[in-house]
């Protein structure tokens, strides 16, 4: 396993070596520049210049390149253009608000999407199964901000059961920062005020985020249900009278959710993704909103923050990912 | 799916325990406001509409913007003189004014604040950088503050509420490698405010806490229960901020707020609109070097196309005033005698009737660049890609950035045929409208991205810009209006009426076009 771990790692530093160079060449070529707006309205564009020659934006591309990568491989991201704060100071405080919220979204659609595709492989072609469908069609259609906004009508608006933005609500004393995730923090410090406050905000943004890939788990689980169905073992269990629900819950899911195990990866990056609408809508502060803010602003630093940040953790899932194939089909390490 | 006793007994308790807390919103002394915060804390850093209210709360200035219409009122100063050739400035400071750390406000805080903000060099620096030095500004004594200018300069005097006066002893222990502590400054306070920043509780962009000072110099006899704190909790998307505001957890909204969400607002029992004028300017530029618009008459056949009247009725649900020049309808300077040019798609055919005569003809499409972000600028765009169909020009919408537009204003290649913006007050001067959109020395900055160049106009602006007494300069920018107008080089729509979210508990809120009503040391709250 060791092994498998070390090569995974070193085959994926080229690629997020590539993603740094090419977000950054790209960045380069979109018009925007953070020096006039950094210079302001009324400004002249002698002092826009001057300003361009402060942060170096007059230099050759390749020598702004070499500077760069020099920076980041001493993880050092930068000061951001527009607030001139340190980038990864900033990403620091916010990333944590968006695992947190990308985690439990994740969690919300394995722990039901997994569970709902086996009940629907399992009754197919009766109403759970159409169900299902429906619910899957659904969940990939349906425009997250408008899925947030009628959340937000129902359960803050009409019956002030959850609160309608936020991570925290006033005058909550926060936990000390351990894990950076407000629940566990919380549960850590014994603040159950301040568990169920973290809790009660992040009911509603994780359950916006978890829709579609809830209806992607549930329908590639169903797949993999059905597949597996047919296959000898099952039919000979089924002859001999073994328990239908071991069966099903211990074999059949076993071997049908593999195909969903890889999808999840996949869906990390989608969540990640999805994270920036959804923070916006419930203002989480989180990555997402913070890399809005940088592209609205041309604030090149934090954008090729923000993406090779991404690149890494969504290498991180896939690693991951390939680890729990291998550990529910060991067969697969010789493979991967 | 059956529910066990025990499961159920286990859900009643979550929904208990979560049910949403009414956020402080409902505390008397409390107000939550969903103003945007600025991207520094630091008033050297950063110019722009949330800075500007940030300021106006945890710093003091010199002089200030007050009431609407804006008047100049002494604030830190109280008074100042000007010498005969409007070189020598000196302004009188109050005695016994204190910052947030207990020291006390003198003449050498005022020097170290202007020489710090010409050396950070940032947006705020720009308009003082063409007749300041750092040793343009000294402390004849204690309480006395002196401004050499470089040459006489007329905006001057509006230009000093944008002096937030910073405290060096807070400062200068933070500075690193000779930045005058812009880092450290970026994310804390050193002001005198009638607010002060609980640094613990910022976080950048998300929320920020300030508390009454107290001992303010400005005293609280005026405002027995003024608010006991702020609490900054910006809502990004629209939705969420009305219905926060709705529902009682803001007590304001920002002052950008959608017209379409105002009879939503004005229907609900807990808050109200607050409708106020500005000096905002809603613009159309034309790229005056690009064919067709270095034809007049083309230009002028645009002016007349753009449905003003309806755009302000309809789509502004009339809050706006139409303003036919580049310079706002509530300041000195503006000539009250121009018509302007008003929707009438047969004058548009014949001006480009005329057009086509002297060889200028509107065959390609044109370009128009929206704000995807600011809805109100992509309707102006729709509205005028249908009447322009009408007479035979296909205007083709696209959507961009503000950053963008920006950096390609720098030359005239790279400017769109046409773009659509705001220019806002930051100091109440016609040269902050007028001077900076068509003196031909700003070409390449987005005020003038026109690219308009008229040598009387360059010669009028610069004339009203270096001369400093305002009944001097009122006939100057008038004239100027006037040939610009003429012209035609832009499409000038009109003056703003900010809409704003209030709750009906905030009482005492006062609107100035600068800094749009942000100023909470005139509010409370009823219970």
């Amino acid at each position: 396993m060791l092994r498998f771990i070390l090569r995974r790692v070193l085959s994926a530093a080229p690629s997020l070596f590539g993603l740094m160079i090419i977000t950054f060449l790209l960045i380069r070529i979109v018009p925007a520049d953070p020096a006039a707006a950094l210079a302001g309205d009324n400004a002249t564009p002698q002092q826009i210049a001057e300003i361009r020659h402060q942060f170096g934006l007059d230099r050759p591309i390749y020598e702004q390149l070499v500077l760069y990568i020099g920076q980041v491989l001493r993880f050092n991201f930068g000061e951001s253009q527009y607030s001139h704060r340190p980038v990864g100071l900033d990403i620091r405080q916010r990333l944590p608000a968006t695992l947190e919220l990308t985690f439990a979204a994740l969690l919300i659609a394995i722990a039901l999407g997994i569970p709902l595709g086996v009940i629907a492989g399992v009754n197919h072609n009766r109403w759970p199964d159409f169900a299902l469908r429906l619910l899957s069609i659904t969940g990939v259609a349906i425009a997250t901000f408008w899925f947030a906004i009628m959340l937000q009508l129902l359960f803050s608006m009409q019956l002030d059961w959850l609160p309608l933005r936020g991570r925290t609500g006033s005058g909550i004393m926060l936990p000390p920062e351990i894990t950076g995730s407000l629940l566990l923090d919380s549960l850590i410090a014994l603040r159950w005020d301040a568990f169920c406050d973290a809790l009660g905000h992040l009911v509603m943004p994780a359950v916006t985020l978890s829709l579609g890939a809830l209806a992607t788990i549930a329908r590639f689980t169903r797949a993999g249900v059905l597949e597996t169905m047919q296959k000898d073992f099952v039919l000979y269990e089924r002859a001999v009278g073994y328990p239908r629900r071991r069966l099903i819950w211990i074999y059949v899911l076993r071997n049908s959710v593999i195909a969903a195990v890889t999808q999840i990866g996949l869906l990390f990056g989608a969540l990640i993704a999805g994270a920036v609408v959804v923070e916006s809508i419930f203002d989480w502060p989180g990555i997402g909103d913070y890399a809005v803010q940088a592209i609205l602003t041309a604030d090149s630093k934090v954008m090729l923050a923000v993406t090779l940040l991404v690149g890494v953790v969504y290498t991180v899932v896939n690693i991951l990912t390939d680890l729990v194939h291998g550990l529910l089909d060991p067969r697969l390490w010789e493979q991967l | 799916m059956r529910i066990s006793r025990r499961e159920f007994g286990a859900l009643t308790a979550a929904a208990v325990a979560f049910r949403a807390q009414r956020a402080a919103a409902s505390d008397p002394s409390v107000f939550v406001t969903g103003m945007d915060l600025p991207a520094t804390l630091d008033p050297a850093q950063t110019l722009d509409v949330q800075a500007t209210q940030w300021a106006l709360n945890a710093y003091d200035n010199l002089y200030r913007y007050e009431g609407n219409p804006a008047k100049m009122e002494p604030w830190l100063a109280t008074d100042h003189t000007v010498s005969p050739d409007g070189l020598i400035w000196e302004f009188k400071l109050r005695q016994g004014v204190r910052f947030h750390d207990g020291s006390e406000l003198t003449a050498d805080d005022v020097v170290y604040t202007v020489q710090r903000l010409l050396a950070v060099n940032r947006a705020p620096a720009a308009p003082f950088k063409p007749i300041l030095k750092a040793d343009s500004v000294t402390a004849p004594d204690k309480y006395t503050v002196r401004f050499t200018l470089a040459q006489p300069y007329g905006p001057f005097f509006g230009m000093i509420p944008m002096i937030a006066i910073v405290n060096p002893r807070v400062v200068k222990p933070h500075e690193e490698n000779g930045d005058w502590g812009a880092k450290w400054l970026a994310s804390n306070n050193a002001g005198s405010g009638a607010y002060k920043l609980l640094p613990d509780s910022y976080v950048p962009l998300e929320k920020a806490d300030l508390v009454k000072n107290d001992d303010h110099f400005m005293g609280w006899a005026d405002n027995p229960q003024a608010i006991r704190k702020i609490e900054w909790r910006p809502a990004k998307v629209t939705s969420t901020r009305v219905l926060a505001l709705l529902n009682g957890t803001l007590d304001m909204t920002d002052s950008f707020l959608p017209v379409d969400q105002v009879e939503r607002i004005e229907k609900s029992s807990n808050a109200h609109v607050a409708k106020n004028a500005t000096m905002r300017l809603l613009v159309i530029r034309m790229n005056n070097t690009k064919p067709p618009f270095d034809n007049v008459n083309v230009r002028k056949a645009f002016a007349s196309a753009f449905n003003y009247g309806g755009f302000i009725d309809e789509i502004v649900k009339g809050n706006a005033i139409r303003d036919p020049v580049p310079i706002p309808t509530n300041i000195w300077g503006f000539p009250k005698d121009i018509k302007g040019y008003e929707y009438d798609l047969a004058k548009a055919k014949e001006y480009l009737a005329k057009a086509a005569a002297e060889g200028a003809s509107v065959k390609r499409p044109i370009e128009m660049h929206v704000q995807q972000p600011l809805e109100q600028t992509v309707q102006a765009g729709q509205l005028y890609q249908s009447d322009l169909s009408t007479i035979g020009v296909d205007l083709k919408l696209i959507n961009d950035t503000f950053a963008n537009l920006v950096t390609n204003s720098a030359k005239p290649d790279t400017t769109p045929d046409m773009w659509i913006h705001w220019v806002s007050a930051y100091y109440l001067d016609p040269d902050n409208w007028i001077g900076q959109m068509y003196d031909s020395r700003y070409h390449g900055t987005w005020k003038a991205s026109c690219w308009y160049k008229n040598p009387e106009v360059d010669e009028l602006l610069t004339k009203a810009r270096f001369t400093t007494e305002q009944e001097d300069r009122a006939p100057l920018y008038e004239k100027a209006a006037r040939l610009i107008v003429a012209d035609s080089p832009d499409i000038w729509i009109y003056n703003m009426i900010e809409v704003c979210g209030v709750s009906n508990r905030v009482q005492g809120f006062k609107h100035c076009p600068v800094g749009s009503g942000g100023e909470v040391r005139w509010m409370h709250l009823s219970s």
